[in-house]
């Protein structure tokens, strides 16, 4: 059991992660990115509601009629993300302001729901509950490196401590959309052909090690 | 077989399909050309701006040049610097920047230009945009304290409003006269200010027929008359279409920059209706926008549009009547 | 006059200085002659056995099929053998190998005039004399000139263009035989019912426009017509937009458009044929190029082996290639033992230099392609349709109306093979037609 859940909390990191891998949710991506620190707690909210969504929905699911499902689903997110978006208020009024709408509109993230449908109603707590948090952290993950490298190229700092030298003249166009959409398209480049030479790197050994085993047959 | 022996060297025989002869031009050629017919503007401008200006040039070619062979080498592709594609690309980044902005932006956008315009996009051919345009456009972005306000007066060291900020109303100033905009004695950046040495490298082009002239005619033909009808402030027809015309980057954009192959249309026709498209959007933009100038942008936006003028502008095939859908 | 011509096109160097000064000569009576069966239609039978003592001008093969033109003996000799040889189109096909006696004894023939032969007899003479097109197509002519049904012919073009560079046999023909050629063209207009012949050249050839203006002289129903000197001029549809201001219909013949096209080289062996009762055995044939020492235009008989002729004219430096026919659509040989044929306008020899083949570079999208595609395709965007072989796309921009010309690939800065990659398209979309 337990590596099973290893598995599906691996899943959303790497493999299937939401932002670089499934390209969903693509809209508080795009638009908090603009610093580290705003990007952490838009990560921590979607964790909190991801997870207590997931868990939720799979407790619920024997009981959710198919045809309302949807509608079921939406009411279990914005309960969360409603408790979410109240907490950051209280905890950090001024990332609050910033972050702004993006945060109600968690309800709405692809993510969320899309893994409710796709992978909470159909599998067992534990499972939805690992599958919860590897992809929020996979989502947190992928939009603090984007936000990192918008902040540390359009502000010249990282979690708002001044990094770069004093004669830098930080690209205003970093922390601009078009900015972001360059970032994420390199990114996303990065993160295919990562995974392209590991997949070559994981059928080589496979490859590796039939051979060998047909070796040793002959042999044998 | 006697008569055979009587005829020698018979074993290094090439087969390929026809055409078995090619015309003298390629693609290096071509690239080249453009770049001679930029250099009457570039040395005006060293004489104008002095070495600084020459200095940016260098520095926006030798960045196009190193990105493009670092790229080529990280993805393993053939290393194309000589066929003068980048060269040109750096050259006319460095045009499109004030004498008094700093060399690193230059280095900076022109490798934008190649890393991320061009090679992103497949290379040579593949790239959708204006390389240069897109990294200028970059840069504004990225820069506007060093690509807008006062640019630097030829021969001088002091700064001031360019003639489309004034002509606009955005600056106060006085307007130079049109031999000064002709020989490029006024404010802007590296490749703006000589009407004339731009138009002598066009002229060459055209005639040696590296550029249409459509793109030209239909770009600067539609702002003239667009700005002669709407460009003055005592109503319609009161416009100084001749103004228009001089300052500014419009010439530099209408003869080197829209006619860009890679990124115009491929038909006639086509390069036609893309130099009126650019004509439109640019006074729209001069006359209407945020910007003073906007020939940077109606290019970059009729760069967008150039596959559908492409489907749109189709020849007519030899024997088929009804014309294409 | 503003010059007649189409849109597109290209100005390819002429490099015919070196031939288009010397007069046809007759080629050495070759020793051994290899006769392929099939030049022209369908494969013809053979006649003949091996250890036949032929004649020249002796019939030795003939087919059934209606689409077929015979072939002849073309020296005087015995039958060695019919084997499977390499022809100049490329391929291998069945073929008569003639061993000479060097006596060139002919079959007994009678000539007779135009006036004598009514048209059916011309018509039987034309497929008996072997006829078919001699600039390379090799279509046989008695076939071309009978109509299908519902249609008919109201011009006769004698293609005069000569435009691929190199070439000087039909430029020296309307020199040194402009009656023979005015004999042919009223032997055209006779066996189709047509009321105009034109005779199209390139207004670089002042000689032969001159000559052929002579000749013409006084015939009501006949008009020498300079044209710009521009490829593809002489191809048909090119040529019949010049000189009717007609186009063939997509797809269609030239007979869609009222047009009879022919040959000067087909047109001369008509003549020939009415005038001594002789069958097509021997052709004009311009052997140039750099490696060429002596370069000349020869009057060869069928079958003559490439490197015999070669050997005649003589070599000087490396020969990197072997081109029959023009430099714009001539095919290159593997070897130089391969016969000249019916439809063998030239033999040209290109140094290792010259055949260099350049580098691909990507399309620039420059439109050179675009301006000089004579028929109005978009010659870049049909290569991208059949490399990818997105067949449907490169039928909607209609591959198949691609003649083939090289224009295209002539201009290319970026060195492209265009031409390969349309035919190939060509081909494909064609056979997925006939196959709906």
């Amino acid at each position: 059991m337990m590596e099973k859940m290893l598995r599906t909390f691996y899943n959303g990191i790497i493999p299937e992660n939401p932002t670089l891998r499934l390209v969903i949710g693509m809209c508080p991506v795009l638009a908090v990115t603009t610093a580290v620190v705003n990007s952490v707690w838009m990560g921590l909210a979607v964790i909190f509601v991801l997870t207590a969504s997931n868990t939720l929905i799979s407790l619920l699911r024997k009981f959710i009629p198919d045809k309302i499902r949807i509608p079921c689903f939406i009411v279990v997110i914005a309960t969360f993300t409603t408790i979410a978006d109240l907490v950051l208020a209280a905890v950090q009024p001024d990332v609050h302001k910033i972050l702004g709408v993006f945060v109600p509109l968690i309800v709405v993230n692809c993510i969320i729901l899309g893994r409710a449908e796709a992978f909470a109603s159909k599998n067992p707590v534990h499972l939805a509950l690992a599958d919860g948090v590897g992809m929020g952290i996979g989502f947190t993950l992928a939009i603090m490196v984007l936000a990192s490298i918008r902040e540390i190229l359009g502000s010249g700092s990282w979690f708002g401590i001044r990094l770069m030298p004093a004669g830098f003249e930080p690209a205003t166009v970093m922390i601009l959309p078009p900015g972001a959409f360059i970032s994420l398209g390199f990114l996303l480049g990065t993160m295919n052909l990562v995974t392209a030479r590991l997949a070559v790197r994981t059928s080589r050994s496979k490859q590796k090690s039939s051979s060998c085993a047909a070796h040793a047959g002959l042999e044998g | 077989m006697e008569e055979k022996k009587a005829v020698p060297g018979f074993d290094k025989l090439v087969v390929a399909s026809s055409p078995h002869i090619r015309a003298v031009e390629t693609v290096d050629r071509l690239m080249w050309q453009v770049i001679i017919a930029l250099m009457p503007a570039a040395v005006v401008s060293v004489y104008f701006f002095g070495l600084r200006a020459l200095v940016l040039m260098l520095v926006g070619i030798a960045s196009a040049v190193l990105t493009e062979a670092l790229v080529e080498k990280a993805l393993k592709k053939e290393i194309t610097i000589a066929d003068g594609s980048a060269a040109l690309t750096g050259l006319l980044l460095a045009f499109n920047v004030p004498a008094n902005a700093p060399w690193w932006m230059v280095a900076v956008g022109a490798a934008f230009a190649i890393a991320v315009v061009k090679q992103t996009f497949g290379g040579l051919g593949a790239n959708f945009v204006n390389p240069a345009l897109a990294a200028r456009a970059f840069m504004l972005a990225a820069w506007p304290q060093h690509m807008t306000g006062k640019f630097p007066v030829p021969l001088d060291s002091i700064t001031a409003a360019t003639p489309l900020a004034i002509l606009k109303g955005t600056a106060t100033g006085t307007l130079p006269s049109y031999l000064d905009l002709f020989i490029g004695n006024v404010g802007g950046v590296l490749g703006e200010t000589s009407a004339l040495a731009l138009l002598v490298g066009g002229a060459y082009l055209i005639w040696q027929k590296v550029i249409d002239w459509r793109t030209p005619a239909g770009f600067i033909g539609t702002v003239a008359v667009l700005t002669w009808i709407f460009g003055g402030k005592g109503g319609l027809f009161t416009g100084d279409p001749l103004h228009h015309v001089l300052a500014g980057v419009l010439i530099l954009g209408a003869f080197f920059m829209a006619t860009d192959y890679v990124t115009s249309p491929i038909t006639p026709k086509g390069r036609l209706i893309f130099g009126i498209g650019c004509g439109f959007i640019t006074v729209l933009i001069r006359l209407w926008g945020g910007y003073p100038e906007g020939v940077s942008y109606s290019i970059l936006l009729m760069n967008l549009v150039v596959p559908f003028l492409d489907r749109w502008t189709l020849p007519r095939v030899y024997g088929v009547t009804r014309a294409r859908a | 006059m503003e010059l007649r011509t189409f849109l597109g096109g290209v100005h390819p160097a002429p490099s015919k200085e070196r031939t288009a000064g010397s007069p046809i000569q007759a080629a050495p009576l070759p020793k051994r002659v290899v006769i392929p069966l099939a030049q022209g239609g369908a494969p013809c039978d053979p006649l003949v056995n091996k250890g036949d003592a032929v004649l020249a001008g002796q019939k030795i093969g003939e087919s059934k099929a209606f689409v077929s033109a015979p072939v002849h003996a073309s020296i005087s000799g015995k039958v060695v053998g019919i084997e499977t040889c390499l022809l100049p189109t490329g391929r291998e096909a069945p073929a008569v190998i003639i061993e000479g006696d060097g006596a060139d004894t002919w079959v007994d023939s009678a000539g007779s005039t135009l006036e004598e032969l009514s048209v059916e007899s011309l018509r039987a003479l034309i497929r008996e004399a072997g006829l078919v097109g001699m600039g390379g197509a090799m279509f046989p002519t008695h076939v071309k000139v009978s109509p299908p049904p519902g249609k008919s012919f109201d011009s006769v073009i004698i293609n005069g263009a000569e435009c691929e560079p190199y070439l000087t046999c039909d430029q020296r023909l309307m020199v040194e035989e402009p009656g023979k050629i005015i004999l042919g063209l009223k032997a055209w207009l006779k066996v189709t019912g047509a009321k105009r012949g034109y005779i199209g050249i390139e207004n670089n050839k002042p000689e032969a426009i001159s000559a052929l203006k002579k000749a013409a002289a006084g015939e009501k129903d006949m008009e020498v017509v300079p044209l710009l000197t521009k490829y593809p001029q002489g191809s048909e549809k090119q040529l019949i937009k010049a000189i009717l201001g007609r186009e063939v219909p997509s797809g269609g013949l030239p007979v869609d458009a009222g047009a009879l096209v022919q040959n000067v080289g087909t047109t001369y062996a008509l003549a020939t044929a009415i005038e001594t009762g002789r069958p097509l055995v021997e052709r004009v044939v311009t052997v140039t190029g750099t490696p060429v020492k002596n370069p000349q235009n020869l009057r060869v008989r069928i079958g003559t082996l490439v490197s015999d002729l070669l050997s005649y004219c003589g070599l000087e430096g490396e020969v990197g290639k072997i081109i029959s026919g023009g430099p714009m659509m001539g095919i290159a040989l593997p070897t130089a033992d391969v016969p000249v044929i019916k439809g063998t306008s030239g033999i040209l020899l290109l140094t290792p230099e010259e055949a260099a083949i350049p580098p691909e570079r990507p399309c620039i999208r420059c439109g050179r392609c675009v301006d000089a595609c004579p028929i109005g395709l978009i010659p870049t965007f049909l290569d991208q349709f059949c490399r990818k072989e997105i067949w449907d796309l490169a039928e909607e921009y209609h591959v198949q109306d691609c003649i083939e010309c090289g224009s295209c690939a002539y201009v290319c800065p970026s060195k492209r093979h265009l031409v390969p990659a349309l035919r190939l398209g060509k081909a494909e979309v064609l056979a997925r037609r006939r196959r709906k």
